[in-house]
């Protein structure tokens, strides 16, 4: 697309039961800068079966325009289909800047539109800001960020974010917009992959990312059993349990639990690390949190780098002590 | 079946990447490695040969000459024939233009063998830059079908089907061949190359593909100044400052010392 012919912003907002996931809603918030930038509107899109009520709820979290487009035919996502849908969308509104949610859906739609419209895409983006001449910089994490770049995309439109998780806040205030209802079908040749079966394994969501206080064990907790002591600690108190992979893949806890760079990026007000030597790919998914306790019983661990407070032991020494005396203390409280 | 992977070489992940003098990641002192994802791809491509009994596994990738190391690798753990796209015009390209590079070189070793790839696999992402990008936008200039976040895939008179990882589960897609898979860590981990192997991988050729294999798209794409996205500048993120360390006469203690502070620091 020609960058004169371009303007405004357009979201696609990701639903999981009928409602949009969340970071679809905080990504409203970077839509609305860039639109106040180039005194556009911001468009949002949102397919599948049933999303009325989605549709609905954005309109009053940031949109100026939602489209919804609802069908038997999105009851489920296809990539192939939604992006598709989405490009055709694209090409009548034709916005300067697509943004989309950095969930591993949003990830795969991304570069697909970039591809359609021979465009480039920023992926798991944590920051946006304007050069003078009013283009978007991209601020993205690299080497399992510990480094930040900041990078331009100046001609080629629509130019597309994928925008992490957490690095926006859901706009408190917005301006009431409307709903537009549109029937797209997918183009025939387009679905080339199609979903045969979608399960759920693990029976219970997680939801570390909004979580206020996470307890996470790693390599070191040393067995299954070790482990309930983290899930014990976290229950105590109202937080949830996180986990690194090493933890995961010896299958003391499920996979929704990985905090990091292949799992979830948190910010918690408390996170306490476990057993957790701190390796970077486990580092880049914490680091936002306020306050962090480290319990390892190697005293040059690197999670002690980053940690508030840490305490050089035995974990499976520490954790009961610990667990006691916050029994303790939540008991008189 | 003709199996084709993709593979990247990257700074060793495991070591903490920081700013150079120049303004640039220091990456040049590390240790380079084939990027994790995509040995998680060759092992997956090499379990899936054995298996069937027959097959071929190419490794390609696009990168400097040092990047000759690498594919050394893969030859040593499950690679037949190995491919370095390796040209000055490709430097500083962005992934459209690798993705662009990439297609080119499968249609010239296509060519050049008179075969053509059922499987397209890579990793789903690089540990250096994690765009995730490439797999879905070679399956758009292949012309392919791509499923992504493959963690396991078999193929029979249909094609293809693999079991995508999603956030809470998988998914089962089909898809018909030829086709692009981008895997992500399944629950078994890379083989280590065997002493011969090693010794009869140095002793096989990497085949060089430069920039006279590039169709007018290819050179339209490659190189610093066809990329879109323009990298202005790198830097550190402030760092979290350490805090405390508490190592007390005995463990009991050392707990009860920092329940004491988490009280004070009001974070319980
Ligand atoms: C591409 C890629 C992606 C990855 N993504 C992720 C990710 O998303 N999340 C993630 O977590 N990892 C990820 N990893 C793995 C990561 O590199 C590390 O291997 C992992 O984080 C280490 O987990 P750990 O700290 O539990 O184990 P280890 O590194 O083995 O550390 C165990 C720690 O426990 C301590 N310890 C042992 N016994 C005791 C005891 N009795 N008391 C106290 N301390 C004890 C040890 O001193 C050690 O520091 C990824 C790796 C790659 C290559």
């Amino acid at each position: 697309m020609n960058k004169q012919d371009t303007k405004g912003v357009l979201v696609y907002i990701e639903t999981a039961g009928g409602a949009p996931v969340k970071v679809s809603e905080e990504i409203l918030e970077p839509a609305r800068q860039i639109a106040a930038k180039s005194g556009s509107d911001v468009t949002a899109v949102v397919i599948g079966e049933n999303i009325g009520d989605a549709a609905a709820q954005i309109a009053e979290k940031g949109a100026d325009t939602v489209i919804a487009i609802d069908s038997p035919d999105y009851k489920d996502y296809n990539l192939d289909a939604y992006a598709d849908v989405l490009r055709q969308v694209i090409d009548d509104v034709k916005p300067e800047a697509v943004l989309i949610g950095a969930t591993q859906d949003g990830k795969d739609i991304a570069p697909k539109l970039a591809a359609a419209f021979d465009s480039a895409s920023a992926s798991d983006v944590v920051g946006i800001d304007f050069d003078d001449d009013g283009n978007i910089i991209w601020t993205m994490p690299a080497y399992s960020g510990n480094i930040l770049y900041d990078a331009v995309i100046e001609e080629a439109r629509p130019q597309i974010g994928t925008i992490r998780s957490g690095t926006f806040k859901k706009l408190e205030e917005a301006p009431k917009g409307s709903v537009e209802s549109r029937d797209i079908k997918a183009a025939d040749d387009v679905i080339k992959a199609v979903i045969r079966d979608s399960v759920k394994e693990m029976a219970e969501s997680v939801n570390l990312e909004e979580a206020e206080i996470i307890v996470s064990g790693g390599r070191g907790m040393g067995t299954k059993e070790n482990f309930q002591q983290v899930v014990d600690l976290a229950q105590l108190l109202g937080g949830v349990v996180g986990a690194t992979r090493p933890a995961i893949e010896d299958g003391w806890i499920p996979r929704n639990h990985q905090v990091g760079q292949s799992g979830k990026i948190v910010a918690p007000k408390l996170y306490i690390a476990c057993g957790i030597s701190g390796a970077t790919q486990h580092l880049t998914g914490i680091v936002n949190s306020d306050y962090i306790v480290a319990i390892n019983k190697d005293e040059d661990a690197p999670i002690f780098e980053v940690a508030n407070i840490g305490i050089v032991g035995d974990v499976n020494k520490v954790l009961p002590v610990m667990f006691e005396e916050i029994k303790k203390i939540k008991e008189e409280a | 079946m003709n199996i084709l992977l993709c593979a990247k070489q990257v700074p060793d992940d495991a070591v903490e990447v920081s700013m150079g003098a120049d303004g640039k990641p220091a990456i040049d002192k590390i240790d380079k490695v084939v990027n994790a994802f995509d040995t998680y791809a060759l092992e997956m491509a090499a379990r899936f040969k054995e298996a069937a009994g027959e097959g071929e596994i190419t490794v390609l990738c696009v990168g400097p000459d040092d990047a000759k190391n690498g594919l050394k690798n893969c030859l040593a753990v499950g690679g037949d024939y190995a491919y370095l796209a390796s040209d000055e015009a490709f430097e500083g390209s962005d992934m459209q233009g690798i993705a662009s590079i990439l297609k080119d070189a499968i249609r010239k070793i296509e060519a050049d063998k008179g075969i053509a790839f059922d499987i397209v696999c890579t990793g789903k992402e690089a540990t250096d830059m994690a765009l995730g990008q490439g797999g879905i936008l070679l399956a758009d200039k292949l012309g392919t079908g791509v499923i992504t976040n493959v963690i396991a895939f078999d193929t029979d008179e249909n094609g293809v089907s693999a079991k995508q990882e999603t956030e809470e589960g998988y998914r089962t897609v089909a898809a018909d061949l030829p086709v692009v898979l981008t895997i992500s860590k399944p629950d078994y981990d890379p083989r280590f190359p065997k002493i011969k192997a090693k010794l009869a991988a140095r002793k096989k050729p990497i085949e060089a593909v430069a920039a006279d294999a590039l169709s007018d798209e290819g050179k339209a794409a490659a190189g610093e100044g066809n990329a879109k996205l323009k990298i202005l500048r790198s830097y550190e993120p402030p760092k979290k400052e350490s805090g405390v360390k508490i190592q007390e006469e005995s463990d009991e203690d050392s707990a009860l010392a920092a329940v004491k502070m988490m009280t004070e620091a009001k974070v319980l």
